[in-house]
C-alpha cells in the first residue's frame, strides 16, 4: 500500500493520546447509550432518509461490504449507522442528497470505477466526495459494529486474563 | 472558618501525592477539587464496545456521570485516573540539558535530589518494569515486567537490524497483587479508567488511605477561581465557586499549593491579580505563561507482515508494554536534545484505518480482516526548546460556565523542535520497515500531548516563578506543584517525576511548617 499523509482520525477508540486525554473533544461529546442496531438482515425503519433512498444506501453498503461467510453491511446494521450520522450534518445531508441523485442516473456497476478513482486519491467531483464519505461511513459503522467487530474479525473484547500471554512465535 | 496548614488545589497525582504526604506527617489538609467524586470502579465505560452506542464512540463517564470534560479532568483523582501509567525517572542529561548542550534550561536540581523520591512513590504506588541498568533511563524499585506482544517482538527485531534495543515498558500498574489492590486484568483500557485501581490512580492509592490519619479533608465540586494574598504578600486561602450551585466559598491556608495541572495553574495564577500582582499572582517576573514546552508527537501508522492474515490474540494487555528508549543523545545530529518512542498503545476498538484500505466487496473485506491483528501505531515523543512564541495565557472572550476567561495555550514549533519531529519521524518509519511492515500513514505535523511548563522552576527570581523547592519566588507560603514547573521537559512521560517532586516538596513544606518557617 502506498503511504499516505493524511490526518488522523480514530473512530471507536478511547484516547489516542497517553496523559492528555481530551484532544478528540468530539469523541465525548455524545451520551447517547442506545442500541439501536439491527442484528438481521431486515432494514429497520429509517429516521431521515426516504425509504427509497435508504435502500439504495443499504444496497451500496452491501455491495461495499458484502455478506461472505460472515454477515455483511446490512446485517450489522451499516444503513442505521448512516442514516444516524448523516441526519446530524448538513454537510453530510447535502453531500449525501447529491451523491444519491447521481447514482440514481447511472447504473450501480458505475461504482466500481468509482471506487478505483477514490482509492487512487481522486476526491474531486461531487460522486467521488459522496463515494468516499458513504465507504468511509460503511467502514465505520461496519466495524464498529458487533457483527463487524466480534464476528468478522474475531475481537472478543476487553478479555480479562490472570495472566499476559507470552509471545512464542517471534 | 477553620484555618488548614496546607491548601492544595487539585487532585491528580501531584495534589494527591502531596495531601497523602502531609496528612502522614501529621499537617492538617484541605484538596480542594473542581470535580465531583468519581468512582473508578464504576463510573467509567471502562469496559464498554462500540457498538453499545449510536454514534459508536464510547463516552468516557457512564450516563449522568459527570467529571471528565473535554478542557479538563474534573473529579477527584483528576487526569490520573486515565493515565496511561508510563513511569520513567529522568535522568542527569534530563536536568541538565543547558549545561550539557546549551539548548534548554537546567533545572536547579539534579537527578540525586530527586532519586530517593522517585524510590519513595515505587514503594508506596508499585512500578512494574525491567532492571535495564540504562544511564539515561534509570531503574528504580520494580513489580515484575509484562511479557512484550507479539508486535513488541517484531518490533525489537527491526530496531536491533538497526543497532537500536527496546526495553520493557515501566507502569504505575501492578503486574502482581500488592497493597490490596489486584493485578493487571489486561483488558486494554487503562485509559478509559482502570476499574479495579490495578493501575494508580490518586485518590483510591493516594487519598483514599491518607483519609484514615484525620488529617485530610476534601473539599470536591470547588472551582478555584482566584488565591488570595493580603497585603503583607501571603496568601491566606482560596476562593471558589461550587460547581452546581455556583455559590461563593473560601477555604482558608497558612500554605497554599496550587496542583490543577499544567495550564490550569498557570491560569489560576494568571486570573488571581491583585494590587500587589497585577499581572497575575507571583508574577513579578514578568515570565508566568512563559516557556510552554508541552511534548510533541509524531505517529507512523502500519501493518507487521508477520501478524497479517494470523488469528487475532486477546493480546490488548495493558496497551503499550515495550519502549524505545532515547538513543539520538549519544548520537552526531543537527540538533539539540531527543526523543524515545511508545508504540502499540491503541487498542482494538480503533478501526479508523479500515477506511483507508482500498477496493470494495469481499476483497475489500477480507483486507480489513488480515490487517486487524498486524495494525500498530508507533508513537515517538520529543523534547520542545522553550521559544517566545510559546506560551499560556488567559482568553477574556472565552468565558466558561463559572465566568472564568479560559486559559489559552499558544505553540509555535521551533527550528530545533521541527529537526527533531523530522528525524523521530524517519526513524519510526524505518524500525517499522526493517521489522516487516507496510506503512499506512505517517503523520505530517506534530501534536502536543503531556503539558509541561509555563511556571518554571530555577534559581534566578527574574527568570523563573519557582525556585528549587517549587515555592513562588515571590511569595514564600504559595507553591506550584506539577508539569508547570518543568523547565526543561526531557522526552520522557512526565508524571513520574511530577509525583516525585510533591513527595520532595511535601517533605519540604511539612519541615518548614515544623520550624516555623511557613
Amino acid at each position: 500500500m502506498s503511504e499516505r499523509r493524511t490526518s488522523l482520525k480514530i473512530i471507536g477508540t478511547i484516547g489516542a493520546t497517553c496523559a492528555f486525554p481530551f484532544a478528540a473533544d468530539e469523541l465525548y461529546a455524545q451520551q447517547e447509550h442506545t442500541h439501536t442496531e439491527g442484528v438481521t438482515a431486515q432494514l429497520p425503519e429509517p429516521k431521515y432518509f426516504s425509504n427509497a433512498d435508504f435502500s439504495l444506501i443499504a444496497k451500496v453498503a452491501e455491495l461495499i461490504i458484502p455478506t461472505t461467510d460472515t454477515p455483511g453491511a446490512i446485517a450489522a446494521g451499516v444503513p442505521a449507522y448512516i442514516d444516524f450520522v448523516v441526519s446530524r450534518s448538513e454537510p453530510q445531508k447535502k453531500l449525501f442528497a447529491a451523491g444519491l441523485t447521481w447514482l440514481k442516473k447511472h447504473d450501480i456497476s458505475v461504482l466500481d470505477k468509482l471506487c478505483e478513482a477514490v482509492d487512487k486519491g481522486e476526491v474531486k467531483t461531487t460522486e467521488q466526495r459522496w463515494f468516499k464519505a458513504m465507504k468511509s461511513l460503511t467502514a465505520d459503522g461496519y466495524w464498529t459494529s458487533k457483527i463487524g467487530m466480534s464476528q468478522t474479525l474475531g475481537y472478543k473484547g476487553a478479555a480479562m486474563l490472570a495472566e499476559y500471554p507470552e509471545c512464542r512465535e517471534h | 472558618m477553620k484555618t488548614y496548614d496546607v491548601v492544595i488545589v487539585g487532585s491528580g497525582a501531584a495534589g494527591g501525592t502531596l495531601a497523602a504526604h502531609l496528612a502522614r506527617a501529621g499537617v492538617d489538609v484541605a484538596v480542594v477539587e473542581g470535580g465531583p467524586k468519581i468512582n473508578t470502579r464504576a463510573d467509567f465505560n471502562t469496559h464498554a464496545m462500540p457498538w453499545e452506542f449510536a454514534n459508536r464512540q464510547i463516552p468516557r463517564m457512564k450516563p449522568g456521570k459527570e467529571g471528565m470534560g473535554s478542557e479538563r479532568a474534573r473529579g477527584l483523582g483528576g487526569k490520573s485516573l486515565t493515565w496511561n501509567a508510563v513511569a520513567w525517572r529522568q535522568s542527569h542529561r534530563d536536568f541538565k540539558g543547558k549545561s550539557i548542550e546549551d539548548a534548554g534550561e537546567d533545572w536547579p536540581i539534579d537527578y540525586p535530589d530527586l532519586a530517593p523520591y522517585y524510590e519513595k512513590i515505587e514503594r508506596e504506588v508499585g512500578v512494574c518494569g525491567n532492571y535495564d541498568g540504562l544511564k539515561d533511563l534509570p531503574d528504580g524499585v520494580f513489580l515484575p515486567p509484562i511479557p512484550y506482544k507479539c508486535s513488541d517482538q517484531l518490533i525489537d527485531k527491526g530496531a536491533r537490524k538497526l543497532g537500536l534495543k527496546t526495553i520493557h515498558v515501566r507502569k504505575a500498574t501492578l503486574s502482581r497483587p500488592k497493597f490490596g489492590r489486584p493485578a493487571c486484568h489486561f483488558c486494554g483500557n487503562c485509559m478509559a479508567g482502570c476499574d479495579v485501581v490495578a493501575k494508580y490512580n490518586s485518590y483510591d492509592v493516594h487519598m483514599v488511605p491518607a483519609l484514615r490519619t484525620g488529617k485530610l479533608e476534601l473539599v470536591p465540586n470547588s472551582v478555584v477561581r482566584e488565591v488570595v494574598v493580603n497585603s503583607d504578600n501571603k496568601v491566606t486561602g482560596v476562593k471558589f465557586l461550587n460547581r452546581e450551585t455556583k455559590a461563593e466559598g473560601e477555604v482558608s491556608g497558612r500554605v497554599v499549593v496550587i496542583s490543577c495541572a499544567c495550564v490550569q495553574s498557570v491560569g489560576l495564577l494568571q486570573m488571581s491579580k491583585s494590587r500587589l500582582y497585577p499581572a497575575g499572582l507571583a508574577n513579578s517576573s514578568g515570565h508566568l505563561g512563559k516557556h510552554f514546552i508541552p511534548h510533541f508527537t509524531g505517529g507512523v501508522e502500519a501493518f507487521l507482515h508477520g501478524l497479517k492474515g494470523t488469528t487475532l490474540k486477546d493480546d490488548e494487555g495493558f496497551l503499550d508494554h515495550a519502549y524505545l528508549p532515547s538513543f539520538m543523545h549519544e548520537r552526531k545530529r543537527d540538533y539539540a536534545r531527543s526523543f524515545g518512542a511508545q508504540f502499540g498503545y491503541q487498542n482494538r476498538r480503533g478501526v479508523g484505518w479500515a477506511r483507508e484500505i482500498e477496493g470494495m466487496g469481499a476483497g475489500y473485506k477480507q483486507a480489513v480482516k488480515d490487517r486487524y491483528p498486524a495494525f500498530v501505531i508507533f508513537s515517538p515523543y520529543g523534547e520542545m526548546i522553550p521559544n517566545p512564541k510559546s506560551f499560556i495565557d488567559l482568553d477574556y472572550q472565552k468565558r466558561d460556565e463559572f465566568g472564568l476567561p479560559s486559559a489559552r495555550r499558544q505553540v509555535v514549533w521551533g527550528g530545533n523542535d521541527r529537526k527533531i519531529f523530522a528525524d523521530m519521524q524517519r526513524w519510526s518509519t524505518e524500525i517499522l520497515k526493517a521489522a516487516g511492515a507496510d506503512i499506512l500513514r505517517v503523520y505530517d505535523e506534530p501534536r502536543t500531548n503531556h503539558e509541561l511548563g509555563g511556571a518554571r522552576m530555577g534559581s534566578d527570581p527574574k527568570t523563573s516563578i519557582v525556585n528549587a523547592q517549587c515555592q513562588t519566588h515571590d511569595v514564600k507560603n504559595l507553591y506550584v506543584v506539577d508539569g508547570s514547573v518543568f523547565p526543561s521537559a526531557s522526552e520522557k512521560n512526565p508524571t513520574h517525576t511530577i509525583m516525585a517532586l510533591a513527595a520532595r516538596v511535601a517533605d519540604n513544606i511539612a519541615d518548614r511548617l515544623e520550624k516555623g518557617e511557613l
